[in-house]
C-alpha cells in the first residue's frame, strides 16, 4: 500500500515536470523573436494614435510584419526584460524622459546608427536635443506635447484671458467661490507645478545630475505660487482638476492637449491661449516639453537591423505626423509639417508650437526618476500641509541629494 | 529506529510538492535578494554588476533614521488597530449571521464578500475618488446635503489614517467574516445548551465557550492576516502617497517609507539590502512578541 | 408578548440591520455601477446619483463586444482551475502530514515558512523573472501558474494544517481499528470533515488568481495572453486616454463570477465538524 502511494506520488510529480517543460518550450515566443521580418513595438498610446501608425506600417507587409503591442507598466517591464531578446520588444514608443535610465542600463541603440544625419536634421532641434543623452541621440521623434493654458469661453471672455500672472490672480479672486474656481491646475503634481519653477528660470536638475531645489529661484517660485494655490481646490490629482474644468466649475486650467477632445465632446467652447507672463520675471509660465518617439533596443539591432531601418524610414514620413496631429492633436516634430496648411490651421498644434518655444525639455537623466518623488513631496508639504517653505526646501534638497547618491 | 526514519521520509514525500513550490516562489526570491544586496546592481551597472560585500548595508543603515522609526511605530499602530477592529467587527457580524431563523443569511454573506471579489486597486481607486474626494466625493456631497461643511478627508494625518483603516477593513473583513463564520458553525450546539442550563449568560458563553473554541481554528488565518496588514502597501500608498496625487497627509508605514527612500532609486543592490534589513527587523519583532506572550501565558 | 412574536421582532430588526450593513458595504460598488451606466465619460460628477440621469448600457456592450473579454475570461478560468487543483493537490497532503505526523524538522519548517511571510515582496518580481527565464516559462501560462501556486502555498499549508489540528485524532484511530487504510481515512473521513477549510482555501486561491495583475502584466506580453485582472488593468483610464465607464463596467463584470462561485461554495463552508457528529 505504502509503496503504491509513493510510486503514485512520484509518477505524478514526474508527469508534472514533463508537462511543465514541454508546454514551456512550446509557448515561448522564440518564433517571432528570431524572425528578422517581424518587428514588435511596445507602446502605451491611445487607439487614435496607434490606428494611424498601424495603417502606415501595413504598407511594409509582406516584407516586414510589425506588431504593435499596448503594454501597461511599460517602463517597469523594460527594466526587467530589456536584456532578454526572447521577451523584449524590438522597439518601443515612449516619451524621451526615460532615455537616460535605459541608456545607462545599456539596452538602447543610438538612433544615429540607424538613420542618417540628414534624416535627423529634418526634425526640430529641440526634439532632437531632448533625446540626446551624454552626446548620443537615442530616439527618433514622432511628436511632442506641452501643457496649454485653456479656458471656457462661457465664463472667460477672450478679452478677459490673463496676459500676466497678476491678471490671472485678480481674475481668480473675482471668480472663485460658490463652487466655482477662476483657475484650477494640478498645483502639487510635479509635472504641472514645474511650470512655475521653470518660469522663474530654475532647472531643478542640473546637466551634471545635481538637484537644485534649495535655491533662491525655487523659493521665489513656490512662495509666489502659494497664493494661487490658496484659491484652488485642495486636490491635486488629475481626475478632480479635469472634471472641474470639463463640468464648467473651473473657468480656466493648465492641461495637456489630450483634454481638448473630452471637453469638446461635452459641448464646451474651449479657448487656448499663450501661458501668462510672470510679472516678476517677465517670462511666461513654461511647461516641460515631452517628446514622444521611437527608441530601439540594442539586442534587436543585432538580428533585425534591415527591418528596423525600414520601419524607421516609414515612420519618418511627414504624413504620419500630420495624420497624428489630425487624429489626436499631436504636434509634429518635423519642421516641414508646419508648412502644410492642415497644420497651420490647427490652432491647438500651433499653440503648442508657440508654447514649445518657451518650454523646457523634460530632463532625461536617470536622476530625474527620484526628482519627481522629491518634488511631489515638496509641493505637497508647502501647498497642502502648509509647512514652512525654508524648512521644506532644505529637507527636499537633502532628500534629493541622498537619493541621487544612493542611485550609484 | 528504522521505521521512524522511513516515516520521516514518507512525510517529506507527501509534503514535497508543496515545499518545492514554497522553495521556488518564496524562498528563492529571498535568497536572490540577499545575493543582489551584496552587489552593485543599479542603473549604471545593470548587467555588469559586481560583488561589493556589505557596502550597500553601510548605506542602508542610514535609511533607518527617525523617519523610519516613526514609520515603524505607525506600522505597529496600524496593524494593531486594523486587527482589533477586524476581529471584533467580523466576530459580531459572523455571530449575528448565525442567529437561528435568519433565512437570508447566504444572500447577506454574498453581498458582504463583494469587496473581496474586486481587484484591490480598483476598490482603492473607487474609495479615493468616489468617496473621499473633497470636491466630488460622495461623503462630501452628503455632508453638503446635511448642511455640514465639506472636509478634506485625506489631507491631515489623523483623518487620513482612519480613512486608510476603513478602506483596509472594507477590503479585509470579507475574509475574516468567512473564516470566523466557518469556525462558529463548527461548534457543537450541545455546548451552549448545557451552558444555558447552567445559567451562563451570553457574555459568559462568548468568553468561556465560543472564543476558546474558535481560537485554534481561526488562529492560522489571523497570524497570516497580521503579516499581510503589517506589509500592507497599496492602501496607504494609493490613497495618500501616490506621486502626482498626494493628499498632504504624511503617514507612512515601513513599506511606503522604504519605497520612497530606496526603491525609487532603481538601485537594486541598495533596495535589496533594505528589504533584507526590514525582513530581519520584522523577524526579530515577531520573535520578541512571541516570547513575551509565552512568558505571560506561563 | 409570546416568545414567537418576540422572535419575529428580533429577526426583523436583524434583517433590517443586515440590509443596512450590506448597503453600506456596497456603496463604493454602487458608485462603480452608477459610473458604468453613465453616458458621460467621467469618474467624478458634482451631481452624482446612484441611478444616473442618462442610463446607457453601451459601456457593458463595449466590454463584451469591443474588448477581448471572453478571451481574458477563458485565460483566467484555465489559470484559476489549474492553480486551484495544484494548490489543493499539493497543500492537502502537506497540511495533513504536518498536522498528524511527528517528524524531524516539522516544527522548524512550520515556524520558518510563516516567518517568510514577513518578507517584503516588492522586489521579488525580478527574482522570479530570473527564475522563470532559464526554464523558458516567461510568457507561458505554466510560468504564471507556478508563481501563483507558490505564492499561495504557505497560506494553503498553514490554513489547512490549522484546521486539521482541530479534528480529533480519535476518529482516525477508531477508523484504523475498524481496518480502514490510510488512504481511506484521509479521503473518507478527514477530507469530508475538513470541507470548510478546503472551501475557504479554494476561495482564497481563486480570488488571488482572479484579481492578480502585477505578475500577469509583467510576465505576459501581448493582450491576448492576459487574464481578466491584467486586461482590466490595461483598460484603466489614464490621464491621457481611456474610458472610466467602460473600466467601471469591466470591474463589475469581473467580480460577478467570483460572487457566483462564493454563493455556490457557501454550503461547503457551513457543514463543519458538527455535521459529522463529533464531540471533542
Amino acid at each position: 500500500m505504502k509503496k503504491r502511494i509513493i510510486s503514485l506520488l512520484l509518477s505524478i510529480s514526474m508527469l508534472a515536470t514533463a508537462g511543465f517543460t514541454s508546454c514551456g518550450k512550446k509557448s515561448a515566443k522564440s518564433a517571432t523573436a528570431n524572425d528578422p521580418h517581424t518587428i514588435v513595438i511596445w507602446h502605451d498610446k491611445e487607439d487614435a494614435v496607434t490606428d494611424v501608425l498601424k495603417k502606415k506600417l501595413k504598407t511594409l507587409e509582406p516584407d516586414v510584419k510589425v506588431v504593435l503591442e499596448k503594454k501597461s507598466d511599460l517602463t517597469e517591464s523594460l527594466k526587467m526584460v530589456g536584456n532578454d531578446p526572447n521577451s523584449a520588444p524590438d522597439m518601443y514608443i515612449f516619451a524621451h524622459d526615460k532615455i537616460g535610465v535605459y541608456a545607462e542600463m545599456g539596452i538602447l541603440e543610438p538612433i544615429t546608427n540607424l538613420i542618417s544625419k540628414d534624416d535627423l536634421s529634418k526634425f526640430m532641434d529641440s526634439t532632437v536635443e531632448a533625446a540626446t543623452y551624454k552626446g548620443k541621440v537615442y530616439q527618433m521623434p514622432l511628436y511632442y506635447e506641452t501643457l496649454l493654458f485653456m479656458y471656457n469661453r462661457l465664463y472667460m471672455k477672450d478679452e478677459e484671458v490673463p496676459k500676466t500672472t497678476e491678471e490671472l490672480y485678480s481674475y481668480m479672486k473675482e471668480n472663485t467661490g460658490g463652487g466655482h474656481y477662476g483657475f484650477a491646475e494640478q498645483h502639487s503634481t510635479p509635472y504641472y507645478a514645474t511650470v512655475w519653477i521653470n518660469g522663474f528660470g530654475e532647472k531643478i536638475l542640473s546637466k551634471d545630475g545635481k538637484a537644485k531645489l534649495n535655491t533662491k529661484k525655487v523659493k521665489e517660485a513656490l512662495t509666489y505660487h502659494k497664493k494661487f494655490v490658496e484659491l484652488q481646490p485642495g486636490e491635486t490629482e488629475y481626475a478632480t482638476v479635469n472634471t472641474l474644468f470639463s463640468e464648467g466649475k473651473a473657468h480656466s486650467t493648465i492641461a495637456g492637449p489630450w483634454m481638448i477632445p473630452t471637453v469638446k465632446e461635452k459641448g464646451m467652447d474651449v479657448g487656448i491661449a499663450p501661458m501668462p507672463v510672470i510679472d516678476e520675471t517677465q517670462k511666461s509660465l513654461s511647461p516641460y516639453m515631452g517628446v514622444q518617439g521611437v527608441q530601439v533596443l540594442k539586442n534587436a539591432v543585432k538580428t533585425k537591423k534591415a527591418s528596423i531601418k525600414k520601419v524607421l524610414k516609414v515612420l519618418m514620413d511627414p504624413d504620419v505626423e500630420i495624420d497624428l496631429a489630425k487624429a489626436s492633436g499631436c504636434a509634429p516634430a518635423q519642421n516641414a509639417c508646419y508648412d502644410q496648411d492642415e497644420i497651420k490651421n490647427d490652432n491647438v498644434v500651433m499653440m503648442m508650437k508657440q508654447t514649445a518655444d518657451n518650454a523646457v525639455p523634460m530632463p532625461n537623466a536617470p536622476e530625474m526618476d527620484v526628482m519627481w518623488t522629491v518634488l511631489g513631496n515638496l509641493m505637497t508639504d508647502i501647498n497642502l500641509s502648509n509647512k514652512d517653505i525654508d524648512e521644506s526646501l532644505k529637507n527636499a534638497q537633502a532628500k534629493a541629494d541622498s537619493l541621487i547618491k544612493s542611485m550609484k | 529506529m528504522k521505521d521512524r526514519k522511513y516515516n520521516t521520509l514518507k512525510c517529506y514525500l507527501w509534503s514535497l510538492p508543496s515545499l518545492v513550490l514554497i522553495l521556488l516562489i518564496v524562498i528563492f526570491p529571498i535568497i536572490y535578494t540577499g545575493y543582489i544586496s551584496l552587489t552593485n546592481m543599479n542603473v549604471y551597472h545593470w548587467t555588469n554588476y559586481s560583488f561589493i560585500g556589505l557596502e550597500n548595508y553601510k548605506d542602508a543603515i542610514l535609511v533607518f533614521d527617525s523617519g523610519f522609526i516613526k514609520a515603524f511605530v505607525m506600522t505597529v499602530i496600524w496593524t494593531v488597530t486594523s486587527m482589533i477592529l477586524q476581529l471584533v467587527i467580523a466576530y459580531v457580524l459572523a455571530s449575528l449571521l448565525n442567529v437561528r431563523g435568519l433565512k437570508a443569511r447566504n444572500i447577506y454573506k454574498t453581498f458582504l464578500i463583494f469587496p473581496w471579489a474586486m481587484p484591490g486597486y480598483v476598490s482603492i481607486l473607487l474609495w479615493k475618488t468616489g468617496m473621499f474626494n473633497s470636491q466630488f466625493g460622495l461623503l462630501n456631497q452628503w455632508m453638503n446635503k446635511l448642511g455640514l461643511t465639506a472636509a478634506k478627508w485625506l489631507n491631515s494625518d489623523w483623518s487620513a489614517f482612519w480613512c486608510c483603516t476603513i478602506v483596509n477593513l472594507w477590503l479585509a473583513l470579507p475574509f475574516m467574516i468567512t473564516i470566523i463564520d466557518g469556525a462558529l458553525q463548527s461548534i457543537d450546539h450541545s455546548f451552549y445548551e448545557s451552558a444555558i442550563l447552567d445559567g451562563a449568560n451570553w457574555f459568559e458563553r462568548t468568553v468561556y465557550i465560543t472564543i476558546p473554541m474558535i481560537k485554534p481554528i481561526i488562529g492560522p488565518s489571523v497570524v497570516i492576516t497580521i503579516f499581510t496588514t503589517f506589509k500592507q502597501f497599496d492602501v496607504i500608498y494609493l490613497l495618500t502617497q501616490q506621486v502626482g496625487a498626494k493628499t498632504g497627509a504624511n503617514i507612512h508605514t515601513i513599506m511606503t517609507y522604504a519605497y520612497e527612500n530606496a526603491f525609487i532609486t532603481n538601485n537594486y543592490g541598495y533596495s535589496s539590502a533594505i528589504s533584507i534589513l526590514i525582513f530581519v527587523i520584522l523577524i526579530l519583532f515577531t520573535v520578541v512578541i512571541n516570547r513575551r506572550q509565552k512568558e505571560r501565558s506561563v | 408578548m409570546s416568545k414567537k412574536t418576540k422572535n419575529i421582532i428580533k429577526l426583523t430588526i436583524l434583517n433590517l440591520f443586515f440590509i443596512l450593513i450590506c448597503f453600506v458595504t456596497l456603496v463604493p460598488i454602487l458608485y462603480a455601477v452608477s459610473v458604468s451606466l453613465n453616458a458621460n465619460n467621467s469618474l467624478l460628477s458634482s451631481d452624482f446619483s446612484f441611478i444616473p440621469k442618462n442610463i446607457t448600457f453601451a459601456n457593458y456592450k463595449a466590454v463584451f463586444v469591443e474588448k477581448p473579454i471572453m478571451l481574458w475570461f477563458k485565460n483566467s478560468m484555465i489559470m484559476a482551475v489549474i492553480t486551484l487543483v495544484i494548490s489543493l493537490g499539493t497543500g492537502i497532503p502537506a497540511a495533513y502530514v504536518f498536522s498528524r505526523k511527528k517528524f524531524k524538522g516539522r516544527k522548524t519548517i512550520l515556524k520558518t515558512i510563516i516567518l517568510l511571510y514577513a518578507f517584503p515582496s516588492l522586489l521579488s518580481m525580478t527574482a522570479l523573472y530570473k527564475l522563470l527565464v532559464p526554464m523558458g516559462l516567461i510568457n507561458t501560462k505554466i510560468g504564471l501558474i507556478i508563481v501563483y501556486t507558490g505564492t499561495e502555498a504557505i497560506f494553503a499549508l498553514w490554513n489547512m494544517k490549522g484546521y486539521f489540528d482541530t479534528i480529533p485524532y480519535e476518529i482516525e484511530e477508531a477508523a484504523m481499528i475498524d481496518g480502514a487504510s490510510p488512504i481511506q481515512i484521509v479521503t473518507q473521513i478527514v477530507l469530508p470533515l475538513a470541507k470548510p477549510t478546503i472551501a475557504v482555501t479554494a476561495m482564497m486561491v481563486l480570488i488571488y488568481v482572479w484579481n492578480e495583475y502585477i505578475f500577469a502584466v509583467n510576465f505576459m506580453t501581448g493582450s491576448d495572453t492576459y487574464t481578466l485582472a491584467a486586461g482590466l488593468y490595461s483598460l484603466q483610464a489614464t490621464e491621457m486616454s481611456g474610458s472610466w465607464p467602460v473600466f467601471a463596467a469591466a470591474s463589475i463584470v469581473v467580480s460577478i463570477p467570483i460572487l457566483l462561485v462564493f454563493f455556490a461554495l457557501q454550503k461547503n463552508m457551513t457543514t463543519g465538524l458538527t455535521s459529522g457528529g463529533v464531540k471533542g
